[in-house]
């Protein structure tokens, strides 16, 4: 193995997941203690590199703030006062709370919830679902889980960049894929294909680095993606640059699709996005002429109004053009052979009468098929009790107060719900507030069948390392709770009997599982051919069958953000710019990693970015705590003026508070973003309910003292 | 006295191409992690001047910045202590016992990338690594960067490999940008 093992240091193979994870590392272990994080080159996704916040991970564990056993509430809610408690009276409490609840209100008065994930989604479905709760509360709704909807009713799976395919093309939409992770593979392979030569479209409202290596870049009006693509779709039918016999043979309701595009010329496509005509014209020929051609696409493009069109249209672009399923183009990867996240969720176990209890399934309806939930939901249910009360809400790795729409109800709803209990490493704002708190494991310190979830081809073993404190991975948690709760049949004795059991179809135990380091199913391109695409049809349906059935419009189209000048021209002159709120630091994971001083150091303060132009006009200066305001709310981030932002826009952080600051608050309200957003029903995503937390309209000025 | 160029008989250096850097900062943590570094001290710092206008067109360049084992050091000359020595490959060590925290060589320091432990009281920087080199390993940054655009090895090898081409072309614009 590479690296140079210490005395008495013995060096481990893992798989980190400091973020949503799936790079190979090496972990150096001295004494019972991890000494160094390394990046595994023989490992196939990571290939021996690793990001900052996966090296920083050291810092994580050992961190003296970290929760180390289980705590009971102490004093009033929110109060800051907390009593130690053991594992065994954990599990009571928490027995007699799920038992309380699910006798007197039904088990959909239990809201499961998690944020992005710590590779526990499999479990925590698992247990809601034996449970009975049909309310598993996630980010699904806004992240990935409308890319893997969407593209299941569109295409039968969720098609993803093909790099070693070796793409001429790659158009990176809305996705700064070189410092987050864009879940199926990481930045470095597409360094690595810009390397070769591949050419690079970046859409993008901000001048990233990306923009800045891109051979065209195109900066819109924020959330008019899908008048872009639906615009560049018909330069491509008008120049006739698409796939002719894979439309022919492959697309369902093509002279319906075609219809729709016609609607969608450049000059009128320029007027709604920003970007020049030409651009539109040149981008849609190189990317279509380029083959194969792939679309790096993120989360931005899902937290919108227009979510599930935007999905849909960018895979018409990936499937007009002849690069679905191809090498080098965008394709479905062949999982490997082992139980999925989806199959271990036993959804086919939670009653059909529970089923139908679903918080909003009546309004999202995609979401619904895919159980998934709308946040609002969950907090009305606890605010005003309808449809009925929710009355115990049960977050594994997930901080909302600071990570979800409109904070202030959010607070509120947590403040009010009757049992709140919390999985995480740090007290952090939303765990203040609950009545138990649980302290979960990090990576080091589980053994998983990692990244069952993603559609990357990929099963990766992640090993136990260390121990910290009492605490406890969230899977080992649940099997633990589900085991006492009376769902023993569902479950194992054991994790370790667990895992073998998602493994058994590869016939590996955990231990061998271990020795290989991971699991890859094998690449067989243009599936199509033989069995079609897993839709309805069997085919491509930029007509969606199951969107028509659900009584949504079956065609994607573009939607003017509900709160931009256009639609709310009557809020310009006290709101005059466009709000933004993805930037994305290297140093951070959403709400994570604020208290490790390696990774504060790298970002010590939330940055709201300002043209200079703007900034002259509002009195602002580089440096300066700014007022960043909405029709709905205000935080304080300090001023970064640059050129990499429209004069019309302003680009804030997300997800910030300051662990140093006086608990139980944290400061959480003094640069949290989510202030300012909003969660109303009809400002999502018709059919998937995606939460708008991407365009909203605000004002500037510089923070008086 | 023998003259200095004699002495360093064989350069080693860090050569980065800028121009791939994409800003990431995982250089940095890992000096940090490799050399136990604390807080405020960063041996190998990205630095940026954020989004330029070059030539009527946006730039944006990271420049990662860290010691670059001067062939003539002006920290040594200024050392008042002499804790400041360079190795036969080019390697410029500071001596932590000899070192009396005056910061005279963070002054000295043309490229301003001096480091002081506060907590030590002494001057610190980039040393390539010496204790992973010497058992032939590269230094903590190489390898972990997804641009891979750090390279490491022997100053003219490098330069032969990789410098001229950057330096006569520059991929994006015609700056000369690859920093030895």
């Amino acid at each position: 193995m590479k690296g140079l093992a210490g005395q008495d240091e013995r060096i481990l193979r893992s798989h980190c997941r400091i973020c949503h994870g799936g790079c190979g590392v090496l972990v150096y272990v001295k004494e019972g203690r991890v000494v160094k994080i390394e990046g595994d080159p023989q490992c196939p996704i990571s290939r021996g590199t690793l990001c900052p916040k996966g090296i920083a991970s050291l810092q994580l564990v050992y961190h003296p703030d970290r929760l180390l056993y289980p705590l009971k509430r102490k004093g009033p809610k929110g109060g800051g006062q907390w009593e130690r408690i053991s594992w065994e009276e954990a599990y009571d409490l928490l027995v007699s709370k799920i038992n309380e609840y699910k006798n007197g209100y039904g088990a959909e008065s239990i809201v499961l919830g998690y944020g992005t994930g710590r590779d526990n989604e499999a479990f925590i479905y698992r247990f809601a679902n034996l449970l009975g709760t049909p309310n598993v509360l996630t980010a699904g709704h806004m992240c990935y889980g409308p890319r893997v909807s969407t593209s299941i009713i569109t295409c039968g799976n969720l098609p993803v960049c093909d790099y070693e395919g070796n793409p001429k093309c790659i158009m990176v939409w809305g996705n700064n894929a070189i410092i987050s992770n864009p879940d199926e593979y990481k930045g470095l392979y597409l360094s690595d294909a810009l390397a070769k030569g591949a050419k690079l479209i970046v859409v993008d409202p901000r001048f990233t680095k990306l923009a800045d290596r891109s051979d065209l870049w195109l900066q819109l009006r924020p959330g008019t993606d899908v008048a872009l693509a639906l615009g560049m779709l018909h330069v491509i039918m008008e120049e006739e640059l698409y796939d002719k016999e894979f439309v022919s043979n492959w697309i369902y309701g093509w002279n319906e699709f075609v219809d729709r595009v016609k609607e969608y010329p450049p000059w009128r496509v320029s007027e709604i996005t920003w970007v020049p005509e030409e651009k539109i014209r040149e981008a849609a020929r190189l990317f279509a002429k380029a083959k194969p051609a792939c679309i790096q696409w993120g989360v931005a493009i899902e937290q919108s109004i227009n979510c599930v069109d935007n999905n849909r249209s960018l895979i018409a672009l990936a499937a007009v053009t002849g690069n679905l399923d191809v090498p080098g183009g965008m394709v479905f990867y062949v999982p490997p052979p082992v139980m999925n996240a989806s199959q271990f969720g036993l959804h086919q176990l939670l009653p059909p009468e529970q089923r139908k209890k679903r918080l909003g399934r009546e309004v999202f309806k995609l979401a619904d098929a895919f159980a998934i939930i709308n946040p609002r939901f969950v907090w009305e249910a606890i605010l005003y009790e309808k449809p009925y009360p929710v009355k115990m809400v049960f977050l594994i790795s997930s901080n909302p107060v600071m990570t979800r729409a409109n904070a202030s109800m959010v607070y509120e709803a947590l403040k009010k719900v009757a049992f709140l209990v919390v999985s995480d490493f740090f007290l952090t704002p939303t765990a203040e507030m609950a009545d138990l708190v649980l302290p979960s494991a990090t990576w080091l310190e589980m053994d998983y069948v990692a990244e069952i979830w993603k559609r990357h081809g990929f099963a990766l073993a992640r090993q136990k390392v260390i121990q910290v404190g009492e605490c406890k991975s969230d899977h080992e948690m649940l099997l633990e709770l589900g085991n006492r709760l009376g769902q023993k049949e569902h479950w194992w004795p054991t994790l370790r009997e667990a895992l073998n059991a998602i493994l058994a179809p590869s016939g590996l135990t955990f231990e061998a599982f271990l020795e290989i380091g991971h699991l890859q199913g094998k690449m067989e391109y243009r599936k199509y051919l033989k069995k079609g695409f897993s839709t309805p049809t069997r085919k491509v349906e930029l007509y969606s069958t199951r969107m028509k059935e659900w009584g949504y419009d079956p065609l994607p189209k573009f939607r003017e953000p509900p709160e931009s000048p256009i639609s709310r021209p009557d809020l310009v002159k006290d709101y005059p710019y466009i709000l933004i709120t993805g930037m994305r630091p290297t140093a951070f994971f959403h709400s994570e990693h604020r208290q490790i001083p390696w990774l504060r150091e790298l970002l010590p303060e939330p940055l709201v970015e300002i043209h200079p132009e703007t900034a002259e006009k509002e009195g602002i200066k580089e440096g300066d705590w700014v007022v960043i305001e909405s029709p709905r709310g205000r935080c304080y981030q300090r001023a970064k003026l640059t050129l990499g932002i429209d004069p019309r826009v302003i680009g804030a952080q997300h997800a910030w508070w300051f662990p140093e600051k006086e608990a139980p608050e944290h400061g959480w309200k003094e640069s949290n973003i989510n202030l300012l957003t909003d969660n109303d029903p009809s400002t999502c995503d018709p059919a998937m309910g995606a939460t708008n937390l991407r365009v909203l309209m605000c004002r500037v000025s510089p923070k008086k003292e | 006295m023998k003259r200095r160029e004699d002495f360093v008989t064989k350069k080693l250096a860090l050569l980065i191409d800028e121009d791939l850097c994409w800003g990431c900062d995982a250089c940095e943590l890992a000096c940090k992690q490799e050399n136990h570094l604390s807080e405020g001290s960063r041996w190998i710092q990205v630095r940026t001047k954020g989004v330029q206008r070059v030539n009527g067109k946006l730039k944006l360049v990271y420049s990662p910045a860290r010691c670059l084992q001067c062939s003539h050091p002006p920290c040594q000359e200024v050392c008042p202590v002499d804790a400041i020595t360079q190795r036969p490959d080019g390697i410029v060590l500071i001596d932590y016992n000899g070192c009396i925290g005056c910061k005279k060589c963070i002054e000295a320091c043309p490229f301003g990338v001096m480091q002081f432990n506060q907590e030590k009281g002494v001057a610190e920087k980039c040393h390539l690594c010496y204790h992973r080199i010497d058992q032939g390993l590269k230094p903590a940054c190489v390898d972990v960067c997804i641009g891979r655009c750090i390279y490491f090895g022997e100053m003219t090898e490098l330069v032969n490999r990789y410098g001229e081409r950057r330096w006569l072309s520059g991929r994006n614009g015609n700056e000369k940008r690859t920093s030895l």
